[in-house]
């Protein structure tokens, strides 16, 4: 079979794909990238063409989540390439392993403002970890080694490789070679293991703040044994959610601005928080200078440049975290402040009591959780949805919960889905969206259609941008600038166009039956569910104020 | 606001000089200054910028080392 193919640089980069275990990929074809398309038609590679790019780039956002495997997406260059940038963005801020090919108009045409010519690659700096343009076909396979290398090593990321059509087109006559790994070019300072031991022992109310980089790291077994065996409460990002066993007694909840009463008194009364692959995000601390007041701080991180960065560490351990944590995980003698969170946590539970007919939001997607099968993977889109299926899922692992944290990208929870599902078929993926975010993606339902991808989508639709109308009404004395969205398609009519099952409820006895008949389905389901549009997401942190200042449910 | 001379050895790779300069904009650090070369027999570059901020210098200093083709970077002057 490899005599019959024409050796060229578009078929180089799917054997190429194929030696770093690469099976599907993500895109849209276009003029300058057609030679690649054409390459693809040979390949044993599948592709998933998506209906916009930023769906491809999000899908493979989704894969790698969901996977832990490198997410591929390719677009044409010019206004394609311009539409995977919100997605690498996101990747970036979230710290995902994606590869994005980008087709370049030839390198004669380059720089002359050649039709679809965009500079992508200098567009690309400010977000992808690196991005490379191949200007010399002898350097392809190179330089594709070298982006699966960087978007894998040390701080994850997302890399760009921008491919010009001529290069496309170009024979190749060298076989393939073995690639080496790249090294972690990053030295990094020894970890200060015996000041960290240190301020453990003296630690008499100390608590683990866990973040994304646990999950990234593959280190939950070890995080849960270092909890476990030190008995430490613990709080979770909204990206390290399902990092830390959602049974452990000593767990609090996501911590931050729509934290829980418990994490969040839990941290500001801390001596010692120990971090582990989080960044003291500004959503977390609330106002810096008042967070966690009274605590010494050990950082565990893969990247030197977040130690210091927003607060300082009293001692940082970096380094690969499955190696460091170990190294740290002693028993503790803290029954006292245990007994004290447990507490908290006891006193301030959740309440789903919610009088009237009306669906309460918070219950459906507690009911979702309890109900979904076993290692099911959950993707969310952003605002109030979002806060509540934090709030009210539970996740066993961080692999199982993909929300766009960093960026904060609305669109995001469809096409991550589809990504999701495509990397692991066998698991139920179910995207929470909202009425405001389901619409920026909503031509992926054709993807979804087409290979008749399984995923559940949970609609939460209050017809507004919940989040910026809960904003408004309190503090910016209840002006509604924009955010009524009363004027929504029919979702059900929408989705039934696509060959989406679909219902919709407005009332509370209706949830169980519904989620129920949507778990069950074999094949996608739209759940469309009428809430209140007053509602607002509790507790909540405003903005530049000290955490344990929360406003709650009156 | 506090002046720093930092002198950055970098591989002499594609766009490295843009993205230097991409991340000291981005982290808060105005350029007073900037020289550099490339050494055409070892491709190594040599860049030595000029850089003003309130903000601490080791945040651009952790920043530009985080750069995939930068081999060294290192204060050489500081007028706080």
């Amino acid at each position: 079979m490899a005599s019959e193919k024409q050796h060229t640089g578009g078929s180089l980069l799917f054997d190429i794909l194929q030696q770093h275990g690469v099976q599907h990929v993500f895109g849209y074809p276009g003029g300058a990238i057609m030679p690649i398309y054409d390459a693809l038609y040979h390949s044993e590679v599948q592709h998933f063409l998506c209906r916009h790019e930023q769906g491809a780039a999000f899908s493979a956002v989704g894969y790698a989540r969901a996977s832990g495997k490198v997410g591929v997406c390719f677009a044409t260059s010019g206004p394609g390439a311009t539409n995977l940038i919100t997605g690498l963005a996101d990747a970036l801020a979230d710290s995902i392993p994606v590869v994005a090919i980008t087709g370049q108009v030839a390198t004669s045409a380059m720089g002359s403002d050649a039709f679809q010519e965009i500079d992508i690659f200098g567009l690309s700096l400010a977000c992808t970890k690196h991005s490379f343009q191949v200007t010399d076909i002898d350097e392809l396979p190179k330089v594709l080694h070298k982006a699966f290398a960087i978007a894998l090593e040390g701080r994850q990321g997302p890399v760009l490789v921008d491919i010009p059509k001529d290069i496309q087109l170009a024979a190749v006559e060298n076989s393939l070679e073995d690639f080496s790994q790249l090294k972690n070019k990053v030295k990094l300072p020894p970890a200060n293991v015996g000041s960290a031991l240190a301020l453990l022992n003296q630690a008499k109310q100390p608590v683990l703040y866990v973040g994304g980089g646990v999950g990234m790291a593959n280190a939950v077994d070890e995080l849960r044994a270092f909890a476990k065996l030190a008995g430490i409460p613990s709080v979770s990002t909204l990206k390290g959610l399902g990092a830390v066993d959602p049974e452990d007694e000593n767990y609090l909840g996501m911590l931050g601005m729509h934290g829980t009463k418990a994490a969040n008194l839990a941290v500001q009364q801390c001596d010692l928080l120990v971090v582990v692959g989080a960044r003291f995000d500004d959503r977390v601390t609330g106002k810096l200078d008042e967070f966690a007041p009274h605590a010494k701080v050990i950082h565990f991180d893969i990247d030197t440049a977040e130690i210091n960065k927003r607060r300082k560490a009293d001692a940082a351990i970096l380094g690969d975290l499955k190696v460091n944590l170990p190294a740290l995980s002693i028993p503790l003698s803290i029954d006292e402040w245990q007994q004290k969170c447990q507490q908290m946590n006891a006193d301030y539970t959740w309440d789903y009591n919610h009088p009237g007919e009306a669906i309460f939001a918070p219950a459906v997607l507690k009911e979702v959780s309890d109900k979904m099968p076993e290692n099911s993977c959950v993707t969310t889109d952003v605002g109030q949805h979002q806060m509540w299926a934090a709030q009210h899922m539970s996740f066993n692992d961080p692999s199982n919960f993909l929300t766009s944290g960093g960026m904060g990208t609305m669109g995001f929870g469809l096409p991550a889905a589809i990504g999701a599902q495509i990397s692991r078929p066998n698991d139920c993926v179910i995207a929470v969206t909202g009425d405001g975010s389901f619409m920026m993606n909503v031509q992926e339902l054709s993807t979804i259609k087409r290979f008749q991808i399984p995923v559940k989508i949970v609609l939460i639709d209050n017809g507004k941008l919940g989040m910026v109308r809960q904003w408004q009404d309190l503090f910016f004395e209840g002006r509604l600038s924009e955010t009524d969205l009363s004027d929504n398609p029919d979702f059900v009519m929408l989705a039934t166009a696509f060959n989406i099952k679909a219902q919709e409820i407005t009332r509370k006895d209706q949830v169980t039956a519904a989620i129920e008949e949507m778990i069950d389905h074999d094949g996608p389901y739209l759940l469309q569910v009428k809430i209140d549009a007053q509602e607002n997401v509790w507790p909540l942190v405003p903005p530049n104020t000290a955490n344990d200042q929360m406003m709650e449910k009156k | 606001m506090n002046r720093y001379q930092l002198a950055i050895q970098v591989d002499d790779k594609q766009v490295v000089l843009e993205r230097i300069l991409q991340v000291t904009r981005y982290r808060g650090f105005l350029i007073d200054g900037i020289t550099a070369k490339v050494n055409t027999g070892t491709h190594i570059g040599y860049i030595e910028l000029l850089v003003r901020s309130d903000r601490p210098i080791e945040l651009l200093v952790d920043q530009i080392n985080k750069l995939i083709d930068i081999k060294d970077v290192k204060v050489t002057s500081n007028t706080a």
